[in-house]
């Protein structure tokens, strides 16, 4: 197989032999996985910005029954395997720090507690009333209840995630990432424990579509979702070789 | 601060150097990234809160009748205490003296445990007589934002310990730690005197 080298061959080859290879894998099915999230959610049901808890009945059933949300739901069933790809990228950096493994294990938890509350109760309630129309208005009622509270009021869950995220980078001595984005994301959950009022309030700002509960944690979280993947990217790019976790040396070639 | 910049620029003898270092940012940069941002935060919470109060002026002043005006009291007078035993304590470690900033950081620790206590010791009383989050706007308002503030006072007791143990086991403290939490606690503080007006005292 010893043949000339071939510089195109060696091209194509060389993402493929990135060491990074992985953790660039579960960076980039982030902007994916939320661009796909946003689709589903913003333009194509309308379930956000949040519906009003104290919609009419007829206007639920609609919206329960429309098409869109049918596809929206088709859409997530397919998708919701990127939510782990997505979170693995934060866990590999949260190994290179100088924290107990305690905090890695506690997001892990809270990750995947946050995923099944905040994604897939709502797919699945969102979905029954899509996929079965056979289904009373009360029961269609319970069901939009049901997957807004778990959408929203699910915060809590994330909350530990992102409380041993930014516990981490602040006790961190490996300066992994920076300490004031362990500050930000203290705001951040400290903003997101807010969510609890949906459960009680059906209207005004501590509504699930409040000001306080909806409006000013989005305005806190997007643009620090946006500078932690910076932040991740950065910590990707300046990972030391010898430190990948697939760190070896390379392989002898047969003479 | 353009004397000290110019003395440092020059390159001045180490006593003036140490007399410049007294005029630097206590603590880490960060810290002031967070309590400014905090600052900003709890500044719209309270803004949005006047909002509704003006719209809701009836509802909010006959609720805020049934706090307890003590215990809120007490707890000022708490966190105020805490605070100034934790600046007595940050002045002992500038100064060298790790034994006394212990004392006095162990002072400021049990002040500052008893407001999560008195806490609960004003909301059980209330919740018991039916005054809960749902019983109107002004009750979430006041649950909401007081439990906010009770999650920083939990975090600030949490970086108190720090501050302790590090005072404890090292041989020399790190001074910019100590600043570090003094600077989150005396947040804390700042922001209890907003709420206890805003929602206790404000007619």
């Amino acid at each position: 197989m010893a043949t000339a080298p071939n510089p195109e061959a060696g091209q194509d080859q060389a993402w493929r032999k990135n060491r990074k290879l992985d953790q660039w894998i579960a960076f980039w099915s982030v902007p994916f996985f939320f661009n796909l999230f946003g689709l589903v959610f913003v333009p194509l049901s309308w379930m956000m910005p949040p519906r009003s808890p104290s919609s009419t009945t007829p206007h639920i059933v609609d919206f329960m029954h429309s098409h869109n949300l049918l596809i929206a739901c088709v859409i997530l069933t397919l998708a919701f395997g990127l939510a782990p790809v997505s979170n693995a990228c934060y866990l590999m950096q949260i190994k290179r720090m100088s924290v107990s493994r305690a905090f890695r294990y506690s997001m892990m938890i809270g990750a995947i507690t946050g995923a099944i509350v905040g994604m897939l109760f709502p797919m699945f309630c969102f979905g029954l009333g899509a996929f079965r129309p056979g289904y009373s208005p009360a029961v269609l009622t319970m069901l939009y209840d049901f997957g807004y509270l778990a959408f929203i009021g699910s915060l809590g869950c994330f909350c530990v995630m992102w409380m041993a995220f930014g516990l981490a980078i602040l006790l961190d001595h490996n300066n992994i990432l920076p300490k004031w984005l362990g500050y930000y994301t203290v705001w951040q959950y400290m903003t997101e424990l807010i969510a609890a009022p949906v459960w009680i309030a059906k209207s005004g700002p501590f509504a699930w579509n409040g000001l306080m509960t909806f409006w000013f944690a989005m305005t806190l979280y997007v643009p620090w979702q946006f500078i932690v993947y910076l932040c991740i990217y950065k910590a990707i790019k300046s990972q030391p070789e010898a430190e990948l976790d697939n760190a070896r040396p390379e392989p002898q070639r047969a003479a | 601060m353009t004397d000290v910049a110019e003395d440092s620029a020059t390159g001045v003898d180490q006593s003036d150097r140490a007399a410049g270092a007294r005029g630097h940012v206590p603590g880490d940069p960060s810290m002031w990234f967070f309590v400014i941002g905090d600052l900003l935060i709890f500044g719209v919470y309270f803004v949005v809160y006047m909002y509704f109060r003006v719209q809701n002026h009836e509802l909010f002043l006959h609720s805020q009748a049934r706090l307890n005006l003590d215990i809120g009291a007490i707890n000022t007078v708490m966190l105020l205490s805490s605070s100034l035993f934790v600046a007595l304590g940050t002045a002992a470690a500038r100064a060298g003296n790790s034994a006394d900033a212990l004392r006095r950081f162990w002072v400021a620790l049990a002040f500052g445990a008893a407001f999560p206590l008195l806490k609960m010791c004003e909301w059980i009383p209330e919740i018991s007589a039916a005054l809960t989050p749902g019983t109107n706007l002004f009750f979430m308002y006041y649950y909401v934002m007081t439990g906010m503030h009770l999650c920083h006072v939990l975090l600030g007791l949490i970086i108190m310990c720090f501050v302790i143990r590090n005072l404890k086991t090292s041989q020399q403290p790190k001074i910019s730690f100590v600043e570090t939490g003094a600077t989150y606690w005396h947040m804390v503080d700042v922001l209890w005197l907003v709420l206890f007006a805003l929602l206790y005292l404000m007619r």
